[in-house]
């Protein structure tokens, strides 16, 4: 049986039902739009398309795009950590599926809808302004929406949970008895978290930093519900020619764009991470590792941690 | 016991999260009462939007679309996705680097994509190579929903697993169990809970699909998503409200009834897959 | 387009020609209606004769079902209950969110995708009829077309309403806030002053590339299809450097929000939403609805058929059946945009339906509301908008 036998159910329905139709409109990004009334042809073939895609609208748009992804992305890791250690090790372990589940719950009802609740809370007129008002906090009516700082609420708010289950799931497994161990060996609670369980998560980290940023690249329409024009995102750019310009050629030409910028900026990204964490992981090995009296728990710890981070890098 | 300040400032933090979390729901919940036109203008009390719901087949035919499709979905992309996940952190080689890739690329494309990507290739397998389970909009649906889906999966079990020793699936082939026991009595459970919030994601996920859904639906399978969008063009009324109201009620009675049975059941997956791995 | 047009000379004699048609239809329709045996028969053999497979109404006797695919919440429940109940066939309700979606959805069906009625806007239309996605109706079955005002039949998109008849129809706008802008706003070069003064920061237009660049070329007396590439440059040039550093927001329906909630001071907004809007407002007195001038927009939604339509007697049945004028008016206080019909003014200020200066609109003023168009500008049209999009984010 080869190594990849129980991923074979996933490669066959990704291919058929994602590489097969994705790979027939990027052909069509190498034809044209035939008329005003045709969507895409491909008789005569070229890259000019992708020549039309590289617009400065492209890339200022990028740059805007850029900036939302990755302010969003840091706040929803700040924001979505401590809740999911909070969930994870914290809690009653009794209590921990329903809290999973708590966190999508508000997720069952629908995006539109929760947009309209949140324009409802954050209206110049709503309570929340009315409230802020009497209590003194703000001299005027609140002016948050269509603001940055509604595009992050927004985006925060509806991508937290696919950074916190990740993250639930990588603190869970660390397991009591490793961070016992660490306190075992007298590190204090923030180095037990710091250099034990934050490494062992770290798997999670990463599985929900790019389940966040990924997305949310792509997405246009999380960003505009609150944040209006500052919301503009390069997706929107890609939707516009397949959806009003139907124009399916230089849409497809454009995704193609924005996959390969994405996919770069995620590798330049991996790139600076490991640099940074370079100094700081050697560090941590020789710590663990200089430990003499290492009891079994502490051992399987640095162990675990190290294999982590073979795995990872 | 005396609790440290780090960890009431923990609680203090997560409830308020999950108050953030909650806030707009709470409007919801009160806008579903509102007897007026629309919505967001609060007119007076009232029951007109639940009573709105039994005149109106195309909403509940909407809701019950979404729900249908949203458990199909996830059930697909749980089992493909644990598979996969499985497999990434158990049996790693150079085609993970591969497959990684893949699910990237599925994450990263922008939904109108495989959106206008699907529709006429669903059409080809229905009508043209005859396989007549293309044709059936739940199926479609399920196709659509179940791609980014299976995705989110594969990492999240895989970031489970990765790193985690196996040991255990190792001494449990020591004691010569087979291949399907050890996975089953062994790896499952210890992937336990990222298969389990896999699932909720999945079904999260697919019952707010919105662009796919709008491509690849037939007669009769509009799901909820879409009407809601396609109702703001004669403003959205308090009923869309009541439905959603409606909706989290049920969930909190189901979840509520979940977890009376798993505590009479002794204890939640989460527990016994701790207690297989620290034993 | 940029000439006047002379709609009345036209639009008399195809009226006449359609009342006389409708009367003859009628009569017909009755003898078919009584013959309903023979014509079950008749409808059973009847496509083998066409070119298409699939069937063609003739007034036979109705399908049990209906598949209407449409905007959501787009009819009121009362009607549409009152066909079944009437009638016989059980309706399936589908809904879209835009026209591209429709017209992708039937291109890729290649005619099977079940779907009977659709309501596509009218620009839309050329594009489905090139692509035969449309089929023609019967008009001898839709007698009740006689009800419909003339002026809102024979538009540019389908002259001879061979394949639409208008379900509802409304215009482009704007709404301001009273407390804030003190001066009055009559026309579209005051919109676009407003929004760089009073407004400037708190202004919403129409997520849509033609309401977009219409702002300009109404506001300068240009025709909004214009293909010249000088006054396409000219609006991108005033759209993205003037404009886009005042909005707010590219919202297509601010009466569902943003005006109920004082979002913004100056939003641009179709008439049947900012109705609802002003209505709801906990105070209607703070806004102000412009029809404004010099010209502005028309856009039409009809009721179609699409091509392979599987219960095409029961689409004619029901396009018939909405145009009662009781039913027409029931769909117009439910949506709260005109519906075409003759006389429905007097019937719904009859109803005393609120605020109907926001639905009904004098002929002088119907005359300066002009149609949109698909054409060759489409792509420099979204490019502008995007481009506005870009300098609006930044």
């Amino acid at each position: 049986m080869p190594r990849f036998a129980l991923a074979i159910p996933a490669w066959a329905w990704l291919a058929i039902f994602f590489v097969a139709p994705v790979a027939m409109v990027v052909w069509f990004s190498f034809g044209y739009k035939p008329g005003i009334f045709g969507t895409h042809a491909n008789d005569v073939l070229s890259f000019d398309r992708y020549l039309e895609a590289l617009s400065p609208t492209f890339f200022s748009t990028f740059l805007n795009t850029l900036w939302i992804g990755l302010a969003g992305t840091a706040l929803c890791l700040l924001i979505g950590l401590p809740v999911a250690y909070w969930m994870a090790v914290k809690a009653p372990p009794s209590r921990r599926g329903l809290l999973i589940a708590l966190v999508l719950v508000p997720f069952w009802t629908n995006f539109l809808v929760r947009t309209i609740g949140w324009q409802v809370i954050l209206a110049p007129e709503g309570w929340l302004s009315t409230l802020l008002q009497d209590v003194g906090l703000i001299g005027g009516p609140l002016d948050i929406l269509y603001t940055r700082s509604a595009v992050l609420i927004g985006v925060v708010y509806n991508y937290l949970p696919l950074m916190i289950l990740p993250l639930f799931v990588a603190f869970d497994r660390v397991g009591t008895p490793v961070r016992e161990a660490s306190k075992d060996l007298g590190a204090g609670r923030w180095r037990t978290f710091l250099r034990v369980t934050l490494p062992l998560a770290r798997p999670g980290v990463i599985a929900g930093v790019l389940l966040v940023f990924i997305p949310l690249m792509g997405d246009y329409i999380t960003a505009t519900v609150l944040g209006g024009a500052k919301g503009n995102m390069v997706g929107q750019l890609v939707a516009s020619q397949f959806q009003a310009a139907q124009n399916w050629a230089l849409g497809s030409a454009m995704a193609v764009m924005l996959i390969l910028v994405i996919m770069v900026t995620v590798a330049v990204g991996a790139l600076v991470v490991w640099l940074v964490m370079l100094p700081i992981r050697s560090r941590n090995r020789l710590v663990l590792g200089d430990a003499p009296a290492a009891a079994t728990g502490g051992d399987r710890a640095s162990e675990a941690a190290r294999e982590s981070e073979e795995v990872l890098s | 016991m005396k609790r440290s300040w780090s960890d009431v400032a923990l609680s203090v933090w997560g409830v308020l999260v999950f108050l953030f979390l909650f806030a707009p729901i709470i409007v919801i919940i009160i806008s579903a009462f509102n007897s007026g036109r629309l919505l967001v203008a609060w007119d007076g009390f009232g029951f007109d939007g639940f009573a709105a719901l039994l005149e109106k087949p195309a909403i509940q035919s909407a809701v019950w679309v979404s729900i249908q499709t949203g458990f199909i979905a996830a059930i697909v992309a749980t089992v493909l996705g644990t598979l996969a996940g499985i497999a990434m952190a158990r049996h790693p080689g150079k085609w993970v680097f591969w497959f990684i890739g893949l699910l990237l690329l599925v994450s990263v494309t922008p939904e109108i994509v495989d959106a206008v990507a699907l529709l006429p290739w669903l059409v080809f397998l229905g009508q043209d190579l005859g396989i007549g389970l293309f044709n059936d909009g739940i199926v479609r649906l399920v196709v659509g929903h179940s791609l980014f889906s299976t995705a989110v999966v594969s990492y999240i079990v895989r970031a489970r697993l990765v790193g985690l020793d196996a040991q255990l699936e190792e001494a449990s082939a020591d004691l010569y169990a087979k291949p399907f026991a050890t996975f089953r009595r062994v790896t499952l459970p210890l992937a336990m809970p990222a298969v389990l919030a896999g699932f909720l994601l999945s079904f999260t996920l697919s019952l707010d699909n919105t662009i796919i859904a709008a491509f690849v639906q037939v007669s009769g399978t509009t799901p909820w998503p879409v009407y809601v969008l396609s109702a703001l063009r004669s403003g959205l009324r308090p009923e869309i409200a009541s439905v959603s109201t409606i909706m989290l009620v049920l969930t909190l009675v189901a979840l509520a009834l979940v977890a009376l049975v798993l505590r009479r059941a002794g204890d939640s997956a989460t527990q016994i897959a701790r207690t297989m791995t620290g034993n | 387009m940029a000439e006047p047009r002379t709609p009345v000379r036209i639009l008399a004699s195809e009226s006449a020609a359609k009342v006389i048609r409708s009367e003859l239809s009628r009569r017909r329709f009755l003898s078919f209606a009584a013959a309903a045996g023979a014509t079950g028969l008749l409808a059973a053999c009847s496509p083998g004769g066409g070119t298409s497979s699939a069937p063609q109404a003739t007034g036979g006797a109705l399908e049990n079902e209906l598949s209407i695919y449409t905007w959501g919440d787009y009819d009121s429940p009362d009607v549409l209950e009152a066909f079944t109940d009437e009638l016989g066939p059980n309706i399936t309700l589908d809904s879209f969110g835009s026209n591209e979606e429709l017209i992708s959805k039937l291109v890729a069906a290649k005619g099977t995708s079940g779907y009977d009625i659709v309501v596509p806007t009218g620009v839309f239309i050329p594009q489905m009829i090139e692509n035969g996605l449309l089929q023609e109706l019967n008009l001898d079955l839709i007698p009740n077309i006689e009800f419909m005002d003339p002026a809102f039949l024979g538009r540019a998109w389908d002259p001879e309403n061979a394949y639409s008849i208008c379900k509802a129809w409304g215009t482009t706008g704007y709404v301001y806030d009273k407390t804030v802008i003190t001066r009055p706003l009559t026309t579209w070069a005051d919109f676009l002053d407003a929004a760089q003064n009073e407004a400037a920061g708190k202004t919403s237009v129409l997520d849509d590339p033609g309401d977009l660049t219409g702002i300009y070329f109404w506001a300068n007396g240009i025709d909004w299809n214009t293909t010249d590439e000088a006054d396409l440059t000219a609006a991108e040039d005033y759209l993205v450097n003037t404009l886009a550093p005042n909005l707010a927001a590219f919202d297509s329906y601010p009466g569902g929000a943003a005006i109920p909630q004082g979002t913004h001071v100056l939003m641009q907004v179709w008439n049947g939403d900012a109705r609802i809007g002003i209505l709801e407002s906990p105070d209607p007195d703070r806004w102000q609805w412009v029809f404004p001038g010099s010209e502005t927009e028309i856009w039409m939604d009809n009721w179609a058929i699409a091509a392979g339509a599987p219960n095409p007697e029961a689409a004619h049945a029901f396009i018939n059946y909405v145009l009662e004028p009781e039913n027409s008016l029931a769909e117009l206080d439910y949506i709260g945009y005109h519906t075409g019909a003759t006389g429905i003014e007097e019937a719904a200020a009859a109803a005393e339906l609120p605020m109907l200066d926001l639905v009904f609109f004098t002929p002088e003023q119907i005359e300066t509301m002009r149609e949109g168009e698909v054409n060759d500008a489409q792509q420099r049209r979204v490019d502008i908008w995007n481009k506005t999009k870009a300098a609006a984010g930044a």
